[in-house]
């Protein structure tokens, strides 16, 4: 490829005290994609994550953010490692929208969007505030932005956390199984809203158990089982037609798991 | 033997001078060991083994032994790396070093017991770890720490009496002076009591003052809902 891609993930590895949580896992996104990751619970996809923001150092293997080198690097045979300056510089260029999106509960939606383009950024309040309600607004927050996160809605609090991931201009939005925390009538919404931010061109990484989203939404599939990538592909193709027979099994079950519902229903 | 309090009318000024240089030594302990604490508590949130066990080595012996040992082992250890210090000098630093340990872990379990996700997503959005103490973690705990803080500046103020052995000058020193030169040993006591008691009250009276007004602040984003909040405030009672 020319064009380098926004996330290149070669060899990353990680291990718990023994147990290898991540192993050898390759990932490339280019620009516009949307890339859903599936698989098994415990199989390492929000590991990954953790370890794509550097919240937890991967033992082994290499990070590229736009194509410049995220964590570590090599320098002919050397590998050297980054410092905490270079990787918080980094950092802005992820935005991650956290399972349990961790919003901060002492300070209004809006200053939760305004606060970190100032700190991080260095942005004038101004502008992080005509940033913040531009982003609110399209989020349709607009009335919401004096709240605090505490009186909004779990949809509204997912909004606030992607407006403040967005406000930083990311070239990579990564989403931690973005669903798994809402009521059921409001999963529609968030899928409708990743669809919309898919349809903007933003480049998205989501682990998601919504195989739904992943066969309507993601253009590729990137299927996780023990720490390892073993199937990926657009997402018609790993859906339909996969060739590993663990995904095959693993999607079969999910589809074995709503049939006893629709027999009941009839 | 008949209480006469007399004695109290005649020696008054050596009770206020002594009940001055307390309030002046634990406050100047409050300010050196607070920022002491704070600076440990940080230190302590670096994930580094080695840092770990240098916290944990810091604060362990300042807990595990005596203040009045503590004291001693400053008063007379100074002098043999060449440093020469009044005492009250000495003093106030032994006390603040007493009380920063106690403050470290104060501040260290509030930290403790904020969500790790408020931390990690400060550090995501690419704050440095100062920056996420600064803008997320520091507002959120402030609440918590007033009234473990209190407990230990209580403590601390009445700790100060050790000073006397080391010669400072302070309130159970001057009661011990004026003991002295009465012999009347109740009468004396029973006056530096109350004054290091109405010391602590106004102390705990402040905390108090000080608390209700940092609650009050998180109060205000705590009731977010202004229905409920007009429900829940007295002064602007809803009228229907």
């Amino acid at each position: 490829m020319s064009v380098p891609a926004i996330l290149g993930v070669s060899g990353l590895t990680k291990r718990f005290r023994g147990t290898t949580a991540l192993d050898q896992v390759y990932l490339d996104i280019a620009k516009g994609e949307v890339v859903a990751l599936i698989g098994p619970s415990g199989c390492g996809k929000s590991t990954l994550l953790r370890c794509l923001t550097w919240l937890e150092q991967p033992d082994d293997g290499f990070i590229t953010i736009e194509g410049k080198p995220f964590g570590r690097e090599t320098n002919g045979t050397v590998v050297r490692r980054h410092g905490g300056r270079q990787i918080d510089a980094m950092r802005p260029r992820i935005g991650m929208v956290f399972q349990q999106l961790n919003l901060w509960p002492h300070l209004s939606a809006i200053e939760n969007v305004i606060r970190p383009q100032m700190v991080v950024l260095g942005r004038p309040r101004e502008e992080a505030t005509q940033r913040a309600r531009a982003l609110l607004a399209s989020l349709s927050l607009a009335d919401k932005a004096q709240h605090y996160p505490d009186a909004l809605s779990g949809g509204q609090r997912q909004r606030v956390a992607i407006a403040r991931a967005l406000a930083m201009d990311p070239a990579l939005m990564l989403f931690d199984e973005p669903t798994s925390a809402l009521d059921p009538e409001l999963v529609g919404e968030v899928l409708a809203l990743l669809r919309e931010l898919a349809g903007t061109g933003m480049t998205m990484l989501v682990v998601t158990h919504e195989i739904g989203f992943a066969a309507h939404v993601a253009d590729r599939i990137a299927f996780m089982d023990k720490g390892r990538i073993i199937e990926d592909g657009p997402a018609a193709q790993v859906m339909n037609r996969p060739a590993d027979p663990r995904v095959a099994a693993f999607l079969n079950l999910i589809g074995s798991g709503r049939a006893p519902l629709e027999t009941l229903a009839s | 033997m008949a209480f006469d309090p007399s004695i109290l009318v005649q020696y008054w000024p050596l009770f206020a001078q002594g009940a001055w240089l307390t309030i002046q030594i634990t406050a100047m302990a409050f300010l050196l060991g607070y920022t002491v604490g704070i600076v440990v508590a940080l230190i302590a949130q670096i994930p580094n083994r080695l840092v770990r066990i240098l916290v944990a080595a810091y604060v362990g012996v300042l807990r595990g032994i005596p203040f009045i040992i503590i004291l001693f082992l400053v008063y007379y250890g100074l002098p043999f790396a060449g440093i020469r210090l009044p005492a009250f000098v000495t003093g106030t630093v032994a006390l603040s070093l007493f009380a920063s340990a106690y403050y470290a872990e104060i501040i260290r379990a509030a930290i403790l017991a904020l969500p790790r996700g408020q931390f990690e997503s400060a550090r995501v959005v690419g704050m440095s770890p100062l920056q996420a103490m600064r803008h997320v973690i520091a507002p959120q705990i402030l609440r918590s720490l007033v009234p473990p803080s209190t407990n230990m500046t209580l403590t601390m103020i009445k700790e100060s009496s050790v000073l006397s052995s080391i010669t400072v000058a302070e309130l159970t020193y001057q009661g011990l002076i004026v003991q002295g030169n009465t012999f009347a040993p109740f009468e004396v006591f029973a006056a530096v009591t109350l004054i290091y008691w109405a010391i602590t009250m106004v102390v705990a009276w402040l905390a108090g003052l000080l608390e209700a007004r940092v609650g009050q602040a998180q109060q205000e984003t705590i009731i977010r809902n202004p229905l409920a909040a007009e429900f829940l405030s007295f002064d602007r009672r809803p009228v229907r």
